[in-house]
């Protein structure tokens, strides 16, 4: 992928600088059965105060690819490409540089609020203790610091919650503190990994909301990462649909969402359930499952579930090329034939599932 | 947190009572205390013997027996015993004894476990991690008993001749009838110490270091060292204050339930030490059929393990916060 070198993507137009620059990352694990390819080639740009939404499913390489940015994957992990952050290497920095990064210039919201606190400390402490880890400030001024951050995320009695222990807050009021903890010290870059995934539904939309305003608050750029379309859709800029490590499609949300050129996206926009569907129509899911990052077999490797399979896709892995101007990519064969297409039954939903679920 | 030792503290009450039923029915089923004397020839006269019996308390019935007994113990006074000892005397001087052996053995294995432990959870798959889980399973399987030989023959003998005089002992707590201030009384006790206190130590050391290093291995894999990370603390702070701090949670519990194992593990190490404590009270008191002595020696240990588990309580209230409001 060389976005890199595509003129006319809407920042570098301005002249403006990107605040995140990932250029062809690419993440292996080796493990007994061979070498895992978890993230293979993965390019990105992120603007100053723009949200990226990054949408796959499991195991596409989306989490790998931001903890591989935060410096958090364990050392096994073998990491190519580059990441940088202004000026600032990512990729293969020391750990005192990146302490220095993380937490003040560049932080993360985990996926799993229930266990992403520590168990023994009051939220409070742990909220100042990020306060304190860049900033020399008493550690009155932290804690006063700390309840208006928890006043912000919108915890109710901040002050007296602010000596309650994890185990005394609910899933969302945790997701709600470990935002407060990722923007503490105003970060340039804001990294969410699915942080609504863990949640009831019912919550999810009150955690993006609270994020929304945390990065307004702090004129953070974002990075989304999720599996739910339907957020992207309502916070997100621009979108990279990742799939089997790599990205397949990016572009702004009207161009993925109304003219993708990508059977991976148009199956996923397919696969939502609509309030103005039929009524009684089933799911269509993709069928198949995802490829094994082992030995990943040459050819696109959406092909085994792909309608439009012709037979260079099972030879050649399409590259992520432009299908329209202005920074529209798909890595397709076949992008050219799937111009005019909208929310169409690109995929065969599986007859025998079709029957399952009816 | 006040209230919750107060709560505890008072559960060890009913706890000690039910261990004392316990532990007075299994002494006096365990056999009569007279039958030494009656089996004798020329046949001991019947008068002697009841008037033994009315002594020990023996010709009351069993739950007044008991009733005496313990309103005894409770007011200090163990009892008469068959070999006409002083139990509370002896016991006192026989539990500075020991306990300074003990409680000397746990330090030692405690922070010998925690300091291995955590460099072989953080260093995993290194050599540090193999040579410490070696070293740790020869220790495991090692008898106490001959652990203290090897103790004695390799490093005593060769740190005394080393040095040309005897700084190591290999038998007893102290040197009889030692005379000279307080400093020397106290270093000829610790050169005494050191061989039982390491064969004592070492069995226990090589469970918890194990023990210590995968409690440490979960910690670190979880999600909230991942955050503690991705804050920008420093590796030490992570580790320390994060890490170790979560870590020693499930090990306080392990120590506290081994502390009564290791009273009884120090029965084997004084012996072979040639120590005049508690573990030599026990035997002496079996052989005799001491009924009291051995009835003190019991009720003891109970006391002492509940300490342990009381204290184990406190701590862990103190380590987790989420212990207090159960």
């Amino acid at each position: 992928m060389t976005l890199t070198d595509s003129p006319g993507t809407a920042g570098t137009a301005a002249g403006v600088k990107p605040v995140l620059e990932v250029r062809d990352l690419s993440v292996s694990f080796p493990t007994d059965d061979g070498l895992v390819q978890a993230v293979r080639g993965v390019s990105y740009r992120l603007m100053p105060r723009e949200v990226l939404g990054i949408v796959g499913e499991s195991g596409s390489g989306k989490s790998v690819t931001s903890l591989a940015i935060m410096g958090l994957l364990p050392r096994t992990a073998r990491i190519a490409g580059s990441a940088c952050l202004g000026d600032q290497e990512l990729i293969g920095a020391p750990y005192s540089t990146m302490q220095h990064l993380r937490g003040r210039r560049i932080s993360m919201v985990f996926q799993d609020p229930i266990s992403s606190l520590n168990p023994v400390y009051s939220i409070g402490w742990q909220l100042a203790e990020a306060v304190r880890a860049h900033h020399d400030v008493s550690k009155q001024a932290a804690a006063d610091r700390a309840v208006d951050l928890l006043q912000l995320v919108g915890i109710p009695n901040a002050k007296e919650r602010a000596s309650n222990y994890p185990h005394e807050f609910s899933g969302g009021m945790r997701q709600r503190v470990v935002i407060a903890i990722a923007i503490a010290n105003d970060p340039e870059v804001l990294i969410a990994d699915e942080p609504t995934t863990a949640l009831d539904v019912t919550v999810q939309a009150q955690i993006l909301e609270t994020l929304d305003l945390a990065r307004r608050e702090t004129n953070a750029a974002m990075v989304l990462i999720t599996h739910d379309l339907g957020v992207v859709a309502g916070v997100a800029d621009r979108v990279l649909v990742m799939y089997a490590g790599k990205p397949v499609e990016t572009g702004t949300v009207d161009e993925i969402y109304y003219s993708s050129r990508m059977p991976y996206t148009l199956g996923l926009l397919a696969s939502l359930p609509r309030l103005d569907d039929r009524k009684g129509g089933a799911l269509r899911p993709i069928p198949g499952s995802p490829p094994s990052l082992l030995n990943l077999a040459p050819g696109c490797p959406f092909s085994p579930r792909c309608t439009y399979r012709g037979d260079v896709c099972d030879e050649q892995e399409p590259e992520l090329l432009e299908v329209a101007p202005g920074g529209h990519r798909a890595a397709c064969h076949f992008s050219d034939q799937l111009e005019q297409r909208r929310e169409a039954p690109v995929l065969e939903t599986d007859a025998t599932l079709q029957e399952e679920l009816a | 947190m006040y209230a919750f030792a107060l709560r505890r503290l008072l559960i060890s009450v009913p706890l000690l009572l039910v261990s004392s039923m316990i532990v007075y029915a299994l002494v006096h089923f365990a056999g009569d205390p007279l039958r030494d004397l009656e089996g004798r020839n020329p046949p001991v006269p019947p008068a002697v013997l009841e008037e033994r019996r009315r002594l020990l308390g023996l010709d009351k019935s069993l739950p007044e027996q008991y009733w005496n007994w313990l309103t005894g113990i409770v007011t200090g006074d163990f009892g008469p015993s068959v070999k006409g000892i002083d139990i509370g005397a002896d016991l006192s001087r026989r539990l500075g004894v020991t306990m300074r052996m003990v409680i000397l053995a746990i330090l030692l294995a405690v922070i010998l476990a925690m300091v291995v432990g955590v460099l072989s959870a953080v260093k995993q798959y290194s050599g540090v991690d193999y040579t410490a889980t070696l070293l740790g399973f020869i220790a495991l399987s090692m008898p106490v008993f001959w652990l203290a030989a090897l103790l004695k023959e390799f490093l005593a003998i060769r740190i005394n001749q080393a040095i040309g005089k005897t700084v190591v002992y290999t038998i007893g707590e102290s040197t009889p009838g030692l005379e000279g201030g307080l400093l020397t009384k106290l270093a000829d006790q610790a050169g005494h110490l050191v061989l039982p206190t390491i064969a004592l130590a070492a069995v226990n050391y090589a469970a918890w270091s194990r023990y210590q290093r995968s409690s440490m291995l979960d910690v670190l894999n979880s999600d909230f060292i991942r955050l503690a990370r991705a804050k920008g603390l420093s590796r030490r702070r992570v580790m320390v204050r994060h890490a170790l701090r979560c870590a020693l949670i499930p090990l306080t519990t392990v120590v506290a339930l081994d502390a009564g194992a290791i009273l009884g593990g120090a029965v084997i190490t004084e012996r072979v030490f040639a120590w005049h404590g508690m573990g030599e009270m026990l035997l002496n008191a079996a052989n005799d059929q001491d009924v009291n002595r051995l009835l003190a020696w019991l009720m003891v240990s109970a006391v002492i393990v509940v300490l342990f588990n009381l204290v184990a309580d406190l701590l862990y209230a103190y380590l987790d916060p989420r212990i207090r409001y159960a």
